[in-house]
């Protein structure tokens, strides 16, 4: 077994599944399994909790900011500025775009030519805190690489000796200085895995400057091909254990594979345990805004959208599509956004990269059905989609 | 083995400012005086294991007594000035040893370093910063604890509780009658420690086994008929019972015996025995257990206090024991090189001497260097009669008082000043040596002792008279104006001893002789300037 592992694999390959069963065949050292949503997080605890009844002592759960807080910022935090001595880091502050604006008199951002301002390195504490010692989510991890080095790796030398094995679910979601921190702990001693699929990117850690252009959206495989070569073995980068969908049946799977063209086309899994063959309504399907009411009613399946601002029924489970990524659910149904329909009716049209994994995420959630909410006409026909009628009901 | 290598304490009780002590792996005996602070060691490296004060929560009962007196009044006088000083804080920072705790690792301690170990804080709530504003604008008399909170993290600035700290710490005290009630706080804390989990869970069934025997008794169900039968109680169900509703509940239900007598009944001594010997014999090691005996001499014994000191000799390997003491006889026996001398929050470790003077001490008894750490001030003289003259000329100076009744204390020792006056450099100990011009003043005294001169805490007294080389013809001398009263003092025949010299020389054959008659006379008598000086030091 290689030392440090990528897996890349599909939606509903299993990957999670793989990380804990990988997890649970270790039950003398320590181990921890980290992934960048709480939704996740829960839902590995749940795996676990499902086979073990509880979560063995040698393993910890936690979200990848609450171990990078924990075990990446705070034991050495004195190292790295000596206001640090005296001061608590309170926590965390989710910041959307760049952190640590400057703002002018007016309260609103400085623009220099049209720049927004920021507060840069120099001005420490500006620029990674509030003023009330919350650390900016997008510093975290330069705080970490900085601090690293001012201790000349104290902070990885810890972390390795606490935790022998470090598994991070969702890989993709890493960003930034999270790739230059997830290539130190290769340098330990600890065996690392990492588990992802680069096509579903629907959150990113930070938004980050650092390494967007060329590894950016996920792109972690090729960062670690091109940046840790000597820490990696032949059989490290493994895009071939997890082949198969345990969760789509083969028209979910051929439609979702439409998405990502440039990947392997995604096969559903065959075996018995797999095997869902006697039930009825299975594949995509496009579904009438008027003809909702009575969809739900006859499938009940969840509802999927884009974010709360989308109205849904709220006699049915709702989620977003980025909180759905992980679950599982039987069948499901799709608001989906301007861009999804044109891409619909045109795989050529455009798709911003976010938007193209928010949608792949989606219509890789269900085990027998998915539908897409779409007022179509009679003359539109997209290839491998089945329009809901009401006869069809009947 | 998980040991405590360090321990700073700041502003707690005694300790005004940082106080740093460094602990050996095994055996420490901590020796000092009343107020040196040896139990506020103990207490508060147990505060910060287990978060217990006197075997209570000290979270919920936190109050400005913990706070050193002196700081609390610096405070205090400062916010009636213009440079008013932040609200204290109490700081305990225990250091582990080993590396086999990653996780307490980190630079959160005041040190600013690597290290292992865990902080207890009690600070201010920066919360209540406002109210704070307020309140010092008005007379303030006390700390304000009622804004602050405890800090309790390891040095990865990650919060602890007792059970994530791996030293399990043991607190024995055998003075204490705090601990009245049915079972014994420390006893079921040592049996737990000891116990594995799943004989935790039998045991925890089989005290609700018992409980729900009780409960199903026929005579209880036909008592709880009977009194369900008076409805009118309430209009629920009442019944007696016993509580299950904890799952420690045997901790508190369940009481020890020794000989089938409860411990709590048994002889204070006796029970420091029992709970010394359990913590000794806890064997599970990966939990390291540290053992905290608060002056184990009380209450014992001289053959018990033997028997145990014993003990512990033989069973204290694998495990580290801190002990406070005023018994010399403890301290000896269980070994010298372990010896912790507090003195003003000065630490002198015997390891801390000169290697000759580290040998002598070791082969003394160990009750002198004892006597030197324990009184006030000290009074070093050569031999027996020097030491009965200058306790006679203090008890003339002070109403008949023996010295040691003020705290200071007389020690013959012999020719070996020196190594005294070194362990007092030390420990700042005021110290006087009376000694012998033996004719040569520049020599014996100046030369000799030319590194204690500038001492602020020695004085050096001889007298540079040649001719009277020691104290026998110096104390005829000083008293040549009366030397009849001294033959009768003394009790010899004033018509054949009439001069100084020849007094001198019967006093000299009759060293202890002569000195006991003065010590036990009630007539007053001269006596040499070089030991007034030393009388006059000690009032001072």
């Amino acid at each position: 077994m290689p030392k440090n592992r990528l897996i890349i694999a599909a939606a509903g390959s299993g990957k999670t599944t793989f990380l804990v069963n990988e997890a649970l065949k270790n039950t003398k050292e320590r181990i921890l399994i980290t992934t960048y949503t709480e939704a996740n997080e829960a839902e590995i605890r749940n795996k676990i909790i499902k086979k073990k009844k509880c979560i063995p002592s040698n393993i910890t759960v936690q979200t990848w900011f609450s171990f990078l807080l924990q075990h990446g910022v705070r034991p050495y935090q004195g190292a790295l500025n000596d206001v640090l001595w005296d001061n608590d880091i309170k926590g965390m502050l989710l910041s959307e775009g760049q952190s640590a604006k400057k703002n002018g008199k007016d309260g609103k951002q400085l623009k220099i030519n049209g720049y927004p301002q920021y507060w840069g390195e120099e001005h420490f504490k500006k620029h990674y805190f509030t003023s009330d010692w919350r650390i900016y989510s997008d510093k975290i991890s330069k705080f970490i690489f900085n601090c690293n080095k001012e201790t000349r790796g104290e902070i990885n030398l810890r972390i390795s000796r606490i935790y022998p094995h470090i598994f991070i679910d969702e890989v993709q979601d890493l960003a930034g200085f999270d790739y230059e921190f997830i290539k130190s702990l290769f340098k330990t001693r600890s065996n690392i895995l990492l588990v992802g699929d680069p096509r579903q990117v629907t959150y990113l850690t930070h938004p980050s400057r650092k390494h967007k252009q060329k590894y950016g959206n996920g792109r972690i495989k090729e960062f670690i091909q091109d940046n840790c070569k000597s820490l990696l073995s032949a059989d490290s980068i493994d895009e071939t254990t997890l082949k198969k969908s345990h969760r789509n049946n083969k028209q979910l799977c051929d439609f979702s594979s439409k998405l990502y063209p440039e990947y392997e086309k995604t096969e559903p899994c065959e075996c018995e345990h797999c095997q869902n063959g006697d039930i009825n309504h299975q594949g995509v399907f496009i579904v009438r805004t008027k003809d909702v009411r009575r969809y739900l009613r006859k499938y009940k399946p969840v509802q999927l959208r884009w974010n709360k601002r989308t109205k849904t029924n709220p006699s049915f489970p709702t989620y977003n599509f980025g909180e759905s990524k992980g679950q599982t659910h039987d069948r499901v149904l799709i608001y989906p956004t301007k861009e999804m329909i044109e891409w619909l009716k045109n795989n050529k049209s455009k798709l911003e990269d976010g938007t193209r994994a928010k949608f792949y995420v989606a219509l890789t959630r269900a085990k027998f059905s998915c539908a897409i909410v779409y007022d179509y006409t009679d003359s539109d026909n997209i290839f491998g989609v089945v329009k809901f009628k009401r006869s069809v009901v009947k | 083995m998980l040991s405590i290598k360090k321990v700073n304490i700041e502003n707690f009780k005694v300790f005004n400012g940082k106080f740093s002590l460094i602990l050996n792996e095994n055996l420490n005996i901590l020796v000092g005086n009343n107020e040196a602070g040896k139990s506020t060691i103990l207490e508060a490296i147990h505060l910060a294991l287990s978060g217990l004060l006197n075997g209570r929560y000290l979270r919920n009962e936190l109050s400005q007594y913990l706070f050193n007196n002196e700081i609390e009044k610096e405070y205090i006088f400062s916010l009636k000035t213009d440079k008013p000083l932040p609200p204290p804080s109490i700081l305990i920072e225990v250091f582990f040893n080993g590396k086999e705790l990653p996780l307490f690792e980190g630079n959160g301690n005041s040190d600013k370093e690597k290290g292992c170990g865990v902080s207890f804080k009690v600070e201010f709530d920066n919360e209540y910063k406002s109210n704070y504003d307020e309140l010092i604008k008005t007379d303030v008399k006390t700390i304000p604890i009622e804004y602050y909170k405890i800090t309790w993290r390891s040095f990865a600035r990650d919060g602890v509780t007792s059970q994530s700290i791996p030293i399990k710490s043991v607190i024995i005290d055998s003075t204490s009658t705090r601990f009245q009630n049915g079972s014994d706080v420390y006893i079921s804390r040592i049996i737990r420690n000891d116990l594995e989990e799943k004989e935790k869970v039998d045991i925890s069934q089989a005290y609700r086994k018992l409980k729900e025997a009780f409960r199903i008794d026929k005579s209880i169900q036909a008592i709880n008929e009977k009194v369900n039968a008076k409805a009118n109680i309430s209009d629920k169900t009442v019944t007696i019972s016993v509580d299950l509703s904890t799952k420690d509940a045997w901790e508190t239900g369940l009481t020890t015996f020794l000989d089938e007598v409860p411990f709590h009944h048994i002889g204070k001594g006796e029970q420091c025995i029992v709970k010394t010997n359990l913590a000794l014999g806890n064997e599970k090691s990966k939990k390291a257990g540290l053992i905290l005996l608060e002056e184990p001499e009380n209450h014992l014994s001289h053959t018990k206090l033997n028997e145990f000191v014993r003990s512990i000799k033989e069973n204290c390997e694998g495990k580290q024991i801190i002990i406070s003491t005023h018994n010399s006889f403890v301290a000896n026996k269980l070994g010298l090189e372990n010896l912790i001398l507090l003195h003003n929050q000065k630490v002198t470790k015997l390891s801390d001497l000169k290697s000759s003077t580290q040998d002598f001490f070791r082969k003394l008894p160990g009750y002198q260097t004892l006597r030197l750490l324990l009184c006030k001030k000290a009074i070093l003289v050569e031999g027996d009669s020097d030491e009965l003259i200058v306790q006679k000329a203090y008890m003339e100076a002070n109403d008949g008082k023996l010295p040691i009744e003020d705290g200071i204390d007389v020690i013959s020792v012999k020719l070996t000043f020196k190594r005294f006056l070194e362990i007092a450099q030390k420990i700042s100990k005021p110290v006087a040596v009376v000694t012998d011009n033996d004719s040569n003043y520049k020599k014996k005294v100046k030369k000799k002792y030319k590194e204690f001169w500038d001492d602020e805490f020695i004085k050096i007294s001889a007298s540079k008279e040649a001719e009277y080389a020691t104290l026998e013809p110096q104390f005829v001398y000083a008293n040549r104006e009366q030397l009849e009263k001294l033959c009768e003092v003394i009790e010899i025949d004033s018509s054949k001893y009439n001069t100084v010299e020849l007094i001198s020389s019967y006093m000299k054959k009759n060293k202890t002789k002569w000195a006991l008659k003065v010590f036990n006379s009630d007539e007053a008598l001269e006596y040499p300037l070089y030991i007034k000086n030393v009388i006059h030091w000690c009032n001072a």
